[in-house]
């Protein structure tokens, strides 16, 4: 039992996923970059820093993953 | 020096205006376990396209709630609380049963299921150590949370799920790590006055 075709389904979750990656790591740079001359020193800010590189590595990996799965890499 | 600036934060406390428990948002957050049997009967059956659905469903909701909470103006301790723990019995349950059908490595599920049974874990020695009820913000594992989600979307639509579980287990190892820095070693800054 299906609800679409596997090409049309394979499209929608190649989308999905690649585009919620990529406007994941630019949204994660921007805050990152608002954070640019703040002292690393206040565990906050070192949080957040962290919590966005994280983000960044995510959306990094969704859109690897993504050219992978249509034989782009 | 180690002062309220330098120390762990504890989340906001609880807002002052009294939340009934049954609200808009809380009801939202409890309808995502609905997901979970349809999830389950997709997956037994070998339906990737309406399990991938159900567990879209599921996350959506997580996303609804929050709104529902900012719209209906009914954010509360419990609704934080609340929606941790949906989290953990939704995701938590959609990576067993992916994994319990062959559909994601053993493994690897194994692995992060037992990494977020500690995070949880550290998060009450936190609340302990904090001596109030109090939850640990951690930017890092709210970006682990949905990443999990999308986790058991790429096992029920069968996308690259080896790359992508064992690309996030390791990213998931050193988000545990710093937390349990943070929540176990580091002081704790004291509760902001209501």
């Amino acid at each position: 039992m299906t609800l679409m075709s596997e090409p049309m389904f394979k499209a929608i979750i190649s989308v999905l996923t690649a585009g919620v990656g990529g406007l994941w790591v630019i949204h994660e740079l921007v805050l990152m970059n608002r954070l640019r001359g703040k002292g690393l020193q206040d565990p906050l800010i070192r949080d957040q820093w962290f919590g966005y590189f994280i983000g960044i590595a995510i959306g990094v990996i969704g859109v690897v993953g993504t050219l992978r799965f249509n034989g782009v890499l | 020096m180690a002062t309220a600036a330098t120390a762990t934060r504890a989340a906001a406390p609880a807002p002052r205006r009294a939340v009934p428990i049954i609200n808009p948002a809380n009801a939202v957050t409890a309808s995502r376990f609905l997901t979970l049997p349809f999830l389950w009967w997709a997956v037994d059956r070998g339906y990737h396209q309406w399990a991938t659905l159900f567990i879209f469903t599921c996350a959506v909701l997580d996303k609804v709630d929050g709104l529902m909470a900012r719209v209906f103006d009914c954010k509360s301790a419990f609704g934080e609380l609340f929606d941790a723990i949906a989290d953990g019995v939704c995701f938590g349950f959609g990576l067993v049963v992916v994994a319990a059908y062959g559909w994601a490595p053993l493994g690897s599920v194994a692995m992060i299921v037992s990494l977020g049974v500690l995070n949880t874990i550290m998060r009450f020695v936190y609340m302990k150590r904090a001596g109030r009820a109090t939850n640990y913000k951690s930017y890092a594992m709210e970006r682990i949370v949905a990443f999990t989600a999308y986790q058991i979307g790429f096992a029920t639509s069968g996308m690259e799920v080896k790359f992508f579980y064992w690309t996030f287990a390791p990213i998931m190892i050193i988000t545990v790590l710093y937390d349990a820095k943070r929540m176990l070693i580091d002081p704790i800054a004291p509760a902001r006055a209501s």
